[in-house]
């Protein structure tokens, strides 16, 4: 293992990998900033790109020191302008707005780098021992339990995030239905094309997300007369006081170990792992009601979480071949581009791969550590360019990025399809990030499903009689089950 | 569809659908119990931009084959620039210019991407 990790390290320092993950962070971070497009996103806007690059390490490289980036980036607007620059930031914005205005932005922002370095390189380290061991159990998975973990996944996407459970259940439905349209990998059916030859191949999930994130947030964003508003207030002191630090040190802590477990789980990831940890530092606080107000730990933990679980999110993809969200789903999409196969083997069948990504990431973290640190007033320029004017020029990035997967005008037509939709959705306030997971995850859920179900001849009893599959279904019955009565009680108590 | 024993492309999709139209009807019938008053979409024209948004996003889908990239991409931008954000007419020409340019360099020159080439042979 350290021998890999050793080889590892020697691809990354190659210059033309350390050139990428350069690239690739500075772009995230930049990506991060600006609110509107978010990592998933702008890996898409990318893979393209990625057929030029040839070689998928470097890709794979780039593409993590960009939802890195986007990570660290992300918390710089939340924290200066209130607005997320992407959706793990938000809970940043709570606290971190409010210090901005007592005049602490430097502060706010500094703990924020300090603490998603920290995390994010405990949950490299984490990466490095818990990988290899998690791969080898990933090859006792077989349909069953896919089938079963996929299930899981969604279904923790639905529960843990968004407001109403029924509203996040629906669009992970819409999302498996989208997933399904063109040729059925099993029968070789065609389904849902309604005649569009260009729809056989199913909806691309690059025109996808940029139709729903991309075209969908500026849709929205053009209700109101959006014109950001400058920063006015210079951002003196960037480094916070010791004082600052000893508040803030075991909410870093704290959220590094719930970002690395939640990071883990598909479905989890850095969003929900930002809510946990708010949640958490919330509990453990002696002033919880600073929270709100500007309490660095509001600050401190879920920048934490959201970096650790960044790193940790990983695992599925380079372990059993899960995306656990939307952006790896991107780089899921980009390593197949590249002709690597994501699943268990990846270790062993492309361990250059692996490792090279695995070094990268403690070299991303310094990278970005250096990169955020001193250049926050730079980054705060970015800001300044109207709405007005980004506006435009991100709709034609979309266009012309999505134009460039297969040359047909036919994809600009239903990426526009898709912005409306997503416009629509964020209208009557349904999340699209749950659909645009049970997209991805989709095929894998219903290949398993079936399989399992020919293997079985028929009986679903086989996703309970495998231990592993069987644990958990058996979770996440219980899961559910807690669910419900927690709705019941709630409901009890409001009636009283 | 095919029966458990040997699913089909259908076993899914029609699984799926039943699902969505039960919580469909939940989620309609929760709302109608509480009563909550329906507010409005959109007030006051606030639907406008958007839609001159989605118009000009089909504007430059229906010519960019036709007319080439180049064209459309600047008339894009200054339509959208003019028309749906009201931008004094030199900035709006200068970043045209800008950023048709230099999106083009970046995807014709650095991605090496193929663009639309119209009628102007641009």
């Amino acid at each position: 293992m350290f021998q890999g990790l050793a080889n590892g390290f020697g691809i990354a320092f190659s210059f033309t990998n350390l050139t990428f993950a350069l690239l690739g962070a500075l772009l995230g971070t930049i990506v991060g900033i600006l609110p509107g497009l978010g990592p998933a996103a702008t890996i898409s806007l990318l893979l393209p790109l990625s057929f030029k690059i040839g070689s998928p390490v470097t890709s794979i490289i780039m593409m993590a020191g960009i939802f890195y980036g986007a990570m660290y980036g992300g918390s710089t607007t939340s924290i200066l302008v209130n607005i997320p620059g992407e959706a793990a930031s938000v809970v940043t914005c709570i606290d971190g707005y409010q210090m901005a205005l007592k005049g602490r932005a430097g502060p706010a922002l500094g703990i924020a780098a300090i603490g998603s370095f920290i995390a994010g390189t405990i949950g490299v380290i984490g990466l490095t021992f818990v990988a290899p061991p998690l791969a080898e159990f990933a090859l006792k998975f077989g349909p069953p339990e896919y089938f079963a973990l996929t299930l899981l996944g969604l279904l923790m996407a639905t529960l843990l995030g968004g407001s109403s459970i029924v509203k996040g259940l629906i669009m992970v439905v819409l999302g498996l239905l989208l997933g399904s349209v063109g040729l059925d990998p099993i029968s070789g059916a065609i389904r849902f094309t309604w005649g569009f030859f260009m729809l056989q191949e199913g909806v691309d999930f690059v025109t996808l997300a940029m139709g729903m994130f991309g075209i969908g947030e500026i849709l929205i964003n053009l209700e109101k007369e959006l014109t950001t508003e400058l920063v006015t207030r210079k951002i003196t002191h960037l480094w916070p006081t010791l004082k600052d630090w000893a508040e803030s040190k075991w909410a870093i802590l704290r959220g590094s170990f719930i970002g690395f477990f939640i990071g883990i789980l598909p479905g989890g990831g850095a969003v929900i792992s930002s809510l946990v940890s708010y949640a958490v530092e919330k509990k453990v606080s002696k002033h919880p009601e600073e929270f709100g107000k500007g309490a660095i730990q509001g600050v401190a933990g879920p920048e934490s979480a959201n970096n650790s679980a960044a790193s940790t999110s990983f695992i599925p993809l380079l372990t059993l071949g899960i995306p656990g969200n939307a952006a790896i789903a991107m780089i899921f999409a980009a390593l197949l581009i590249q002709g690597v196969q994501p699943g268990p083997f990846l270790i062993t069948e492309h361990p250059d791969v692996f490792w090279g990504v695995v070094a990268s990431m403690y070299i991303g973290n310094v990278m970005l550590l250096i990169l955020n640190l001193p250049l926050v007033g730079m980054w705060v320029q970015l800001l300044r360019v109207p709405y007005a004017i980004l506006a435009p020029i991100i709709v034609l990035f979309c266009c012309i990025g999505v134009y460039s997967i297969r040359n047909t005008v036919f994809d600009i037509w239903v990426m526009g399809i898709f912005g409306v939709i997503g416009y629509l959705f964020r209208k009557v306030d349904m999340e699209p990030g749950p659909l645009i997971l049970a997209f991805v995850l989709g095929p894998i859920l219903e290949r398993s499903l079936r399989q399992a179900l020919l293997i079985s001849a028929g009986s679903p009893f086989i996703f309970f009689s495998r231990p592993i599959s069987g644990a958990m279904m058996g979770f996440l019955i219980l899961f559910i089950f807690i669910q419900i009565v927690r709705a019941v009680r709630a409901k009890w108590t409001r009636v009283q | 569809m095919g029966r458990l024993k040997h699913p089909g492309p259908g076993f899914l999709p029609f699984g799926l659908a039943i699902v969505l139209i039960i919580l469909s009807l939940f989620l309609i019938f929760s709302k109608w119990k509480k009563g909550i008053a329906s507010t409005p979409f959109w007030d006051h024209r606030t639907w406008l931009r958007p839609l001159l948004g989605v118009a000009i996003l089909i504007f430059f889908a229906l010519v960019v084959q036709w007319v080439g990239f180049l064209i459309t991409t600047f008339v894009f931008l200054i339509i959208w620039m003019g028309v749906i954000e009201r931008i004094r007419w030199r900035t709006i020409v200068s970043i045209s210019v800008g950023t048709t340019v230099a999106l083009f360099l970046i995807f014709r020159y650095f991605l090496e991407v193929p663009l639309p080439v119209g009628f102007f042979k641009w």
